[in-house]
C-alpha cells in the first residue's frame, strides 16, 4: 500500500519535471517571440541597412554575414570531415590510430567555443595577418564543428548494410570506386542531415566569433577578406554597446529573427531525416 | 543511384569560388572618385559612435571608399595603429609615455565630458569630490552616508581598458582602485542601461549618452554642462583622439579631414561633446 | 582494339591499369588520412597557440601574481597590475555547480519521465522539445536572462539581480539539453529484460526506476552530467550578459563576479601586452578544465566496459 503511493507520488514528480523542462522551451522562445517577432518579420528591419546612432536600424548585412560564414565554414569543414569519416568508417576500422583520432576529436568537441575564439584570434587574425574578416570566422568555426561533422558522418557510413559493398567490391570495383559510388551514396541522407544541425550551430554561434568576424559592419560583405558581423555576435554586440536609441527593438528583433532561422534550419534537418526514412522503407 | 558525388561537390565548390571571384572583381575601383581603398579605424568605444557615423557619411560621399571601424579601446587603437594592423587608432586617452615613440601623430577631435549618474528614483542631487571617491573605491556602501535612503549602493563602472574608466579613476579616485563589488560593463551605453534599470545603483558615462532614463548628478557642486567643461570648472574632462602613423596620405588624410571639418563638428561632434572650434 | 596488338600488350595494358588503380587507391587512402589527422593538428595548434599567447603571462608576471585573489589590470603599464584569476575560477566552479544542481535533475529526470513513464507520444514531443532547447543560440538565452531574470532575481532579493544564481539559473537551461539527450540514451540502452524481471517480480515503477533501472545506468548518467559540465564551464556568452563581471572573490548567490571565459569576453578585445597574455592564460585553464573531464569520461567509461565483462 505505502509502496503504491509512493510510486504515485513519484510519477507526478517526473511528469511535473518532463514538464518544466519543455515549458522552459515554451517560455524562451514565446518570450523572445512575442517580444521580437513582429519587430523581425518587418522587411524594414530584416531588409534594412544597420544605423550606427539613429534608430530605425536593421539587420541585413548581420543575416547575410551568418549565411555567408555558414556556407564558408561548410565549404572548409565539409569535405575534411567527410575524408576523415570515409577514412574512419571505410580504411581503418578500429585500430591505434583510429582510437587516436577519435580520442582528438572527442577533445576537440568538448573544448569551450571561446576556446576556439581565443585560438582563431591567434592564429588566423593576428599571425596570419588576416584581421577580422569571414574567413578567419570560417576556419575558426570549421575546426569548432568538425568533429561532429565527422561523427554524424561516419555513423551515417557505418549503418550501410556490409552487403552493398561486398556486392560492389565482388563486382571489381576498387575501394575507392565502391566508396564513392556506393557507400557515400546510400549515406547521403545522414551526411545532408548532420550538415543541415551544423548550418543551425554555426548560426548560433557568438563566442568564437567576435575575436574573429567583427562585430557591427554596415555594407553587406562580399570579399570573404572582409569585416562581417554574424547575427548572433551582432546581438551581443548591440547590447553590450547599447549605442542606438532603440537598440532593446535591435535586439529584440535580432534575437527573434535568430532564433526563427535556427529552428527553420533544425525543423529542415529533421523533416530531410524523415523524408529518406520514408523513402527508405518503401522501397 | 548514380550520383557522383565528390565531382558534385567539386562542381559546386567551382561554382561557389568562381562566384566569390566574380564579387571580388566587382568591388574594384570605380573611376570618378577622389579617394579610394580602405580606411581601418579601431579603439575606444568612446570615439566609436563618432566614427561610425563618420564613417557612414564619408562613405556616401565617397563610394569607392570602405570605412571600416571597430572598437576595442583606446589601447588596442593605439596597439594597432603601430603594429599598422589600422589606419587611424581611436584614443579616448593621451599616449602614455611608454606607448609614445614619436611614430603616432595626433589628431584631437573632440572634448568629452564624464558625468557621474545614478538612478533616477536616489534624491541625491550633488556629490562632493570626497563622496564619489568613496562611492567608486567602496568606503561609502549605503546611500544614506551620503543623504540617500537606506539602501545598499550598486556601482556600475566601466571596464579596465576604457578611457572613460582610465580617466575617471584617474581624476575622480585620483587612482584608488574601484570597489571589488562593482559591476563592470563594456560601453557607455550599457552602464546607462544597467544603471537605469537597477535600483540604488550609480555610475559613470560620457556627457554625450545621458538621456531621461537616468539622473545625472553634480560633481563637487557644478552640473556638467558644455559651458562648465569650457570654462574648466567642470573637472572631469577629456580629448579624443585619432592616432595616424606618420603624417595620413590618401583615403586616410581624407577621412581625418572630414571628422575635423566644421561640418561634421557641428552636425555630429556638438550633439554629444564639445567641437575642437570653439575651443 | 586489344586483341590487334597481341595478347602480350593486353597484359601489359592490364597490369598498367591495375597499378594505376592501385596507385590511385594509394594517393585517395593518404589524402583521406591527412583529412583525418586535422583534428589531431588542430588539437595540436590549439594547445600551442593558446599556450604560447599566455607565456609572457607566466614568465613576466609569474605564478604568485596570476593564481592570486587580486584582479586589477594596468592599461598603461600592463606588468605593474594584478592579474590574479582566482575569483574568476571560483565563479566558474561555482556557477557549473549551480548550473547542474538546476539542470541535472531536471535532465535526468525528464529523460526518465520520457522513457519510463510518459505515453510514447507525449515522450516523443518533449523529447523533441528538450532537443530544440539545445538549439537556441547562447545570446538569445543571455538576452532572455539580462532582461527577464535579472530584474526578478533583483526584486526578488532587492539586489541588483546580477550574480551567480542568475548565471546559474542560464547555465541550467544549456545543461538540461545535454544531460537529457545522455541519460535517455543510457537508459535506452538497458536491455528491456531487466524492465520485465523488475516488475515480474512485483516491483513498482518507482522501485524499478529507483533500485533497479538507475543504478544499472548510473555510468551513462555520470557521463552525461560531466558532458554537461563541459558544457557549462566554457559558456561565455550568456554568463557575460548576467554575472554582473566583478572582480570580486564571493560566495554569496547574489554578488556580482565573474567566470574564466566572461572574464575573457569582457577584457579581451580591449587589452594588450601582458593583460591580453593574463586573459590567454585564462583560456588555458579552461582548456585544461576540459581536457580533465574528457579524461574523466574516458576514465568513467572504461570502466563501464570492464564491469561489464
Amino acid at each position: 500500500m505505502k509502496a503504491t503511493r509512493v510510486d504515485r507520488i513519484a510519477t507526478f514528480f517526473f511528469w511535473i519535471l518532463g514538464m518544466i523542462s519543455v515549458g522552459i522551451l515554451f517560455i524562451i522562445v514565446g518570450e523572445i517571440f512575442a517580444r521580437g517577432l513582429f519587430i523581425a518579420l518587418k522587411p524594414s528591419f530584416f531588409l534594412g541597412k544597420p544605423e550606427a546612432m539613429k534608430e530605425g536600424g536593421g539587420i541585413l548585412p548581420m543575416i547575410v554575414s551568418s549565411i555567408y560564414l555558414a556556407v564558408l565554414t561548410l565549404l572548409i569543414s565539409l569535405p575534411l570531415s567527410l575524408g576523415a569519416a570515409i577514412y574512419l568508417a571505410e580504411y581503418s576500422r578500429g585500430g591505434k590510430i583510429t582510437r587516436f583520432i577519435r580520442f582528438c576529436a572527442d577533445s576537440l568537441s568538448s573544448l569551450p567555443s571561446i576556446v576556439f575564439g581565443l585560438f582563431g584570434l591567434a592564429i588566423f587574425v593576428v599571425r596570419l595577418g588576416w584581421g577580422y574578416c569571414l574567413i578567419s570566422g570560417a576556419f575558426t568555426l570549421a575546426l569548432l564543428n568538425l568533429p561532429t561533422l565527422m561523427r554524424s558522418a561516419e555513423e551515417s557510413l557505418k549503418s550501410v548494410p556490409k552487403t552493398y559493398r561486398e556486392a560492389s567490391l565482388s563486382l571489381g570495383a576498387s575501394r575507392w570506386t565502391t566508396v564513392r559510388q556506393v557507400v557515400v551514396p546510400s549515406s547521403l541522407p545522414g551526411i545532408i542531415t548532420g550538415t543541415v544541425l551544423s548550418i543551425g550551430r554555426i548560426m548560433g554561434e557568438s563566442a568564437a566569433l567576435i575575436f574573429t568576424t567583427g562585430t557591427f559592419i554596415r555594407k553587406i560583405p562580399l570579399n570573404p577578406f572582409q569585416t562581417a558581423a554574424p547575427l548572433a555576435v551582432n546581438i551581443w554586440y548591440t547590447q553590450s554597446e547599447a549605442l542606438v536609441p532603440d537598440y532593446r527593438n535591435i535586439v529584440n528583433g535580432g534575437a527573434a529573427f535568430l532564433l526563427l532561422m535556427v529552428l527553420v534550419v533544425n525543423l529542415v534537418a529533421r523533416y530531410i531525416g524523415k523524408f529518406y526514412r520514408r523513402r527508405k522503407g518503401l522501397s | 543511384m548514380r550520383i557522383r558525388f565528390a565531382s558534385r561537390i567539386a562542381l559546386g565548390m567551382i561554382a561557389v569560388l568562381v562566384a566569390i571571384s566574380i564579387s571580388l572583381a566587382g568591388c574594384g575601383n570605380k573611376q570618378g572618385e577622389t579617394y579610394s581603398g580602405t580606411v581601418k579605424l579601431s579603439g575606444s568605444t568612446t570615439v566609436l559612435p563618432l566614427a561610425l557615423e563618420a564613417a557612414n557619411r564619408f562613405m556616401e560621399r565617397h563610394s569607392s571608399v570602405t570605412v571600416d571601424v571597430q572598437g576595442g579601446g583606446s589601447s588596442v587603437g593605439i596597439t594597432q595603429v603601430k603594429e599598422g594592423v589600422v589606419d587611424i587608432g581611436n584614443s579616448s586617452r593621451e599616449l602614455k609615455k611608454d606607448e609614445n615613440d614619436g611614430s603616432l601623430v595626433d589628431h584631437k577631435i573632440a572634448l568629452d565630458v564624464v558625468v557621474v549618474v545614478v538612478h533616477p528614483d536616489i534624491p541625491v542631487d550633488n556629490l562632493s569630490k570626497e563622496q564619489v571617491k568613496d562611492i567608486f573605491t567602496g568606503k561609502i556602501t549605503n546611500w544614506k552616508e551620503v543623504g540617500g535612503p537606506d539602501a545598499a549602493i550598486v556601482v556600475v563602472v566601466r571596464d579596465k581598458a576604457s578611457g572613460t574608466r582610465e580617466m575617471f579613476d584617474e581624476h575622480a579616485l585620483e587612482k584608488k582602485e574601484s570597489a571589488k563589488n562593482a559591476i563592470e560593463c563594456n560601453s557607455n551605453g550599457l552602464v546607462r542601461e544597467t544603471v537605469s534599470s537597477t535600483k540604488n545603483s550609480i555610475g559613470y558615462i560620457s556627457l554625450g549618452y545621458l538621456n531621461k532614463s537616468i539622473k545625472a548628478v553634480k560633481y563637487n557642486g557644478v552640473e556638467a554642462n558644455l559651458e562648465t567643461a569650457k570654462s574648466h570648472t567642470y573637472t572631469l574632462t577629456r580629448y579624443l583622439h585619432m592616432f595616424t602613423k606618420g603624417e595620413p596620405s590618401g583615403a586616410v588624410k581624407g577621412f581625418i579631414d572630414y571628422v575635423l571639418s566644421s561640418e561634421f563638428q557641428n552636425e555630429v561632434v556638438a550633439k554629444e561633446y564639445i567641437p575642437m572650434q570653439s575651443i | 582494339m586489344l586483341s590487334i596488338s597481341g595478347p602480350s600488350l593486353f597484359i601489359k595494358q592490364a597490369m598498367d591499369y591495375l597499378r594505376s588503380i592501385r596507385k590511385r587507391e594509394l594517393h585517395i587512402k593518404v589524402l583521406l588520412m591527412i583529412c583525418a589527422s586535422v583534428t589531431f593538428v588542430g588539437l595540436l595548434l590549439i594547445f600551442i597557440f593558446v599556450f604560447r599567447e599566455s607565456l609572457p603571462a607566466f614568465t613576466r608576471l609569474g605564478l604568485p601574481n596570476l593564481f592570486s585573489t587580486h584582479w586589477n589590470p594596468d592599461v598603461s603599464h600592463p606588468e605593474a597590475g594584478n592579474y590574479g584569476m582566482l575569483p574568476f575560477v571560483v565563479g566558474t566552479l561555482y556557477t557549473t555547480l549551480g548550473g547542474l544542481l538546476v539542470g541535472a535533475p531536471l535532465g535526468i529526470g525528464s529523460a526518465i519521465f520520457i522513457d519510463q513513464i510518459a505515453p510514447p507520444k507525449i515522450g516523443t514531443a518533449i523529447g523533441r522539445g528538450i532537443e530544440l532547447i539545445a538549439s537556441i543560440p547562447s545570446v538569445v538565452i543571455g538576452w532572455f536572462g539580462l532582461t527577464l531574470l535579472v530584474p526578478m532575481i533583483g526584486r526578488l532579493t532587492d539586489t541588483s539581480g546580477f550574480g551567480i544564481l542568475a548565471a546559474s539559473l542560464v547555465l541550467g537551461v544549456m545543461v538540461l539539453p545535454t544531460i537529457a539527450a545522455l541519460s535517455l540514451e543510457s537508459l535506452r540502452a538497458l536491455p528491456s529484460e531487466l524492465k520485465e524481471a523488475a516488475y515480474g517480480m512485483g516491483a513498482t515503477r518507482w522501485q524499478t526506476i529507483y533500485k533497479v533501472l538507475l543504478p544499472a545506468a548510473r555510468r551513462g548518467v555520470l557521463v552525461a552530467v560531466i558532458l554537461g559540465m563541459g558544457r557549462a564551464i566554457g559558456e561565455a556568452m550568456a554568463v557575460q550578459m548576467v554575472i554582473g563581471n566583478s572582480r570580486q572573490l564571493t560566495f554569496s548567490l547574489t554578488n556580482g563576479t565573474s567566470t574564466l571565459a566572461a572574464r575573457i569576453v569582457t577584457d579581451m578585445g580591449e587589452s594588450s601586452g601582458v593583460f591580453r597574455s593574463a586573459l590567454f592564460a585564462q583560456g588555458l585553464i579552461l582548456l585544461i578544465l576540459a581536457m580533465l573531464l574528457i579524461l574523466t569520461i574516458r576514465l568513467v567509461s572504461r570502466e563501464k566496459k570492464e564491469t561489464v565483462r
